[in-house]
């Protein structure tokens, strides 16, 4: 790998991205809500979410957890992308991110994204951007293949080494 | 106050700032590299982020990565702990060029204090006292005697353009200051471009005592007293304790004094540590450190104030709680430097620890990210832990230090505990009489 990523110039600003954000409220309607629900159905866990937070509902301890994407809760340092509530996700041929920051999958908000599920892509192809201090950092693919799963979405904070997308 | 504080460390510093910012009700982000996944302090830190991999120079050395983990977890303030990026003057102007604060001094008090000879002038200007030397290269063997019989002997003839010990002379008296000035002009001569030579006291076996000092925003500076840290080997410390055993309370006041004078001076903010080489009862500035020393637990513990806690308070614009006629000290405190090192060939022993035990019990302190399991990574220093024992007497201190030492348990790699045990046995550590050179020459086994 190369060390460092030739930067490109930057369309998105994080700084407003990350402010434009909503803040952390609880809603305790909606938790109390889901609670009910999840003790009507009998599941063990709820996760909900909309406009980029989501909350988790776990009966099995009673856990409350609200976390909105902008942050990264120490217990959930390994990658722990939506879909994670399914089955593990073979990683094998994930592509990581190679440093810390936001990502981005496309250009600029008006554009379509560089790549979306069950696209080919040759070798070296742009998939995602990843943005740390004003600067895009063009993910390319480390080989040609399909986008099996893309695990991140727009604008989530990514750490290093954290899987981006499956290209198989 | 601060909400969140970004640790830009790792090891035993960071839970040390961790520990801290818990007792203040601050909220933690811990920044760690691929090989720090484990480590303690990102286990207990409420937020962390993989900033990148093993090799420093693109984790702990990347500003851009620790800005970035700072803004995506909303964090106030970073504290860069020692090491890394703690004195890159540089890092701490971005740091507030993106609307953190910076935990220690302003970007221009660390650029002035990284640069050696600036730094000199500037703390000669403000009053400290420095290795006494000739104003300039000297002109002929005439006025190298003035210069000599100004300074004191011994005195040390140096080629302006020098450096690795060539073109240095050492003269002892008046006799010897012809010949010695007349060799080091050849010398340079022969080994650099200019024969220019100058002239500066020469310090044979001096200690290495250092000032700390905290200064707030509003101009308020106070000293912690002295350590003395004279026990060193490859300019690596092994041992630190305070106060000195070769100060006496005149001398200690004296320096203290002067010391404050010139930080206030400096409007220096933050903590801070003014290096000294002393001999024959006068102090000689070496530098000033502009962060916080791995050795600070032994000030704490002789003033009984928390340092990360008087940093995290300044920094967020609150003045000193305490003038300097609060600050009282109390017994004697030594520290101990454990390293992942074979005690004897200092070879560096990483790896996993089996058992691990810490020494408790009144008056001891152990701050250490080891736990049973752990890794200790190939990757950054060789410090482990740092064990900590105060006394009401230095005698008492030392009695406690041996019980410590006796008691500590970390099974798996080699480390310096033995080390430490052998110096205890040692009737000049015993003494208090050591200097800069001594430890090297206990290890090499050529003490007399």
């Amino acid at each position: 790998m190369n060390w460092p990523w030739n930067p490109l110039p930057a369309p998105w600003n994080l700084k407003n991205i990350m402010a434009n954000k909503p803040k952390r409220d609880i809603d305790e309607d909606l938790v109390r809500q889901l609670a009910k629900l999840l003790e009507e159905t009998g599941l063990t866990e709820i996760e909900y979410g909309r406009d980029g937070w989501h909350v988790r509902v776990s009966g099995g301890t009673h856990a409350l957890q609200a976390a909105a994407p902008a942050v990264l809760p120490a217990t959930t340092a390994e990658a722990e992308p939506d879909a994670a509530t399914d089955d593990a996700i073979d990683l094998t041929n994930a592509v990581t991110s190679p440093m810390v920051g936001v990502v981005f999958t496309s250009s600029d908000p008006e554009t379509p994204p560089f790549v979306q599920v069950s696209d080919q892509v040759s070798e070296g192809q742009t998939l995602l951007l990843i943005e740390a201090m004003k600067v895009f950092n063009p993910i390319t693919a480390p080989k040609a293949g399909k986008v099996a799963q893309i695990l991140i979405t727009n604008g989530a904070p990514v750490e290093f080494g954290e899987p981006l997308l499956i290209l198989e | 106050m601060f909400e969140k504080v970004l640790i830009a460390n790792r090891g035993e510093i960071a839970l040390r700032i961790l520990r801290a910012c818990r007792e203040m009700g601050i909220k933690t982000v811990a920044v760690h590299s691929t090989a720090d996944a484990d480590a303690m302090h990102v286990r207990l830190a409420e937020e962390s982020i993989c900033i990148g991999p093993p090799a420093a120079k693109y984790s702990y050395l990347n500003p851009s990565a620790i800005l970035t983990a700072a803004t995506i977890s909303h964090a106030d303030a970073i504290h860069p702990g020692y090491g890394f990026l703690s004195e890159n003057a540089d890092f701490a102007a971005m740091v507030e060029e993106h609307e953190f604060v910076f935990i220690g001094p302003s970007a221009d008090h660390i650029r002035l204090m990284g640069d050696k000879i600036a730094a000199k002038q500037a703390v000669k200007d403000a009053g400290i006292p420095v290795v006494p030397g000739s104003e300039g290269a000297l002109a002929d063997a005439d006025e190298a005697l003035a210069a000599a019989e100004d300074i004191g002997y011994p005195v040390l003839i140096k080629a302006t353009a020098g450096g690795g010990g060539r073109g240095m002379q050492i003269v002892h008296d008046a006799d010897g200051v012809k010949q010695a000035y007349d060799l080091a002009r050849a010398e340079a001569k022969a080994a650099f471009t200019s024969d220019e030579v100058y002239m500066e006291k020469f310090l044979e076996a001096p200690r290495h005592i250092e000032v700390q000092v905290l200064a707030d925003s509003q101009g308020n500076v106070v000293h912690l007293g002295e350590r003395d840290c004279s026990l060193q080997r490859r300019h690596q410390k092994l041992l630190e304790e305070a106060p000195s055993p070769a100060l006496n309370e005149t001398q200690r006041q004296s320096i203290g004094d002067k010391v404050v004078g010139a930080v206030r001076k400096l409007g220096y903010r933050s903590a801070g540590t003014v290096e000294f080489l002393f001999e024959d009862g006068e102090f000689y500035f070496i530098e000033m450190n502009t962060r916080l020393q791995v050795e600070h637990p032994v000030t704490e513990m002789i003033c009984g104030l928390d340092l990360v806690r008087e940093m995290i308070r300044v920094a967020a614009g609150a003045p000193l709680g305490f003038k300097q006629s609060d600050i009282k000290f109390s017994g004697h405190a030594i520290e101990c430097r454990i390293n992942a090192e074979n005690p004897d060939t200092f070879q560096p022993s990483p790896g996993q620890i089996g058992n691990y035990h810490a020494p408790g019990g009144l008056g001891v302190r152990v701050d250490s990210g080891l736990y049973s399991g752990y890794t200790v990574p190939p990757h950054y220093d060789s410090m482990i832990a740092k064990l900590i024992v105060h006394g009401a007497n230095r005698n008492e201190c030392l009695m406690r230090l041996r019980r410590a030492l006796s008691e500590y348990v970390i099974d798996g790699l080699d480390t310096t505990i033995p080390l430490h045990q052998r110096l205890m046995k040692e009737p000049d550590f015993v003494n208090g009489d050591y200097d800069i050179h001594w430890l090297q020459k206990f290890v090499d086994g050529t003490n007399a």
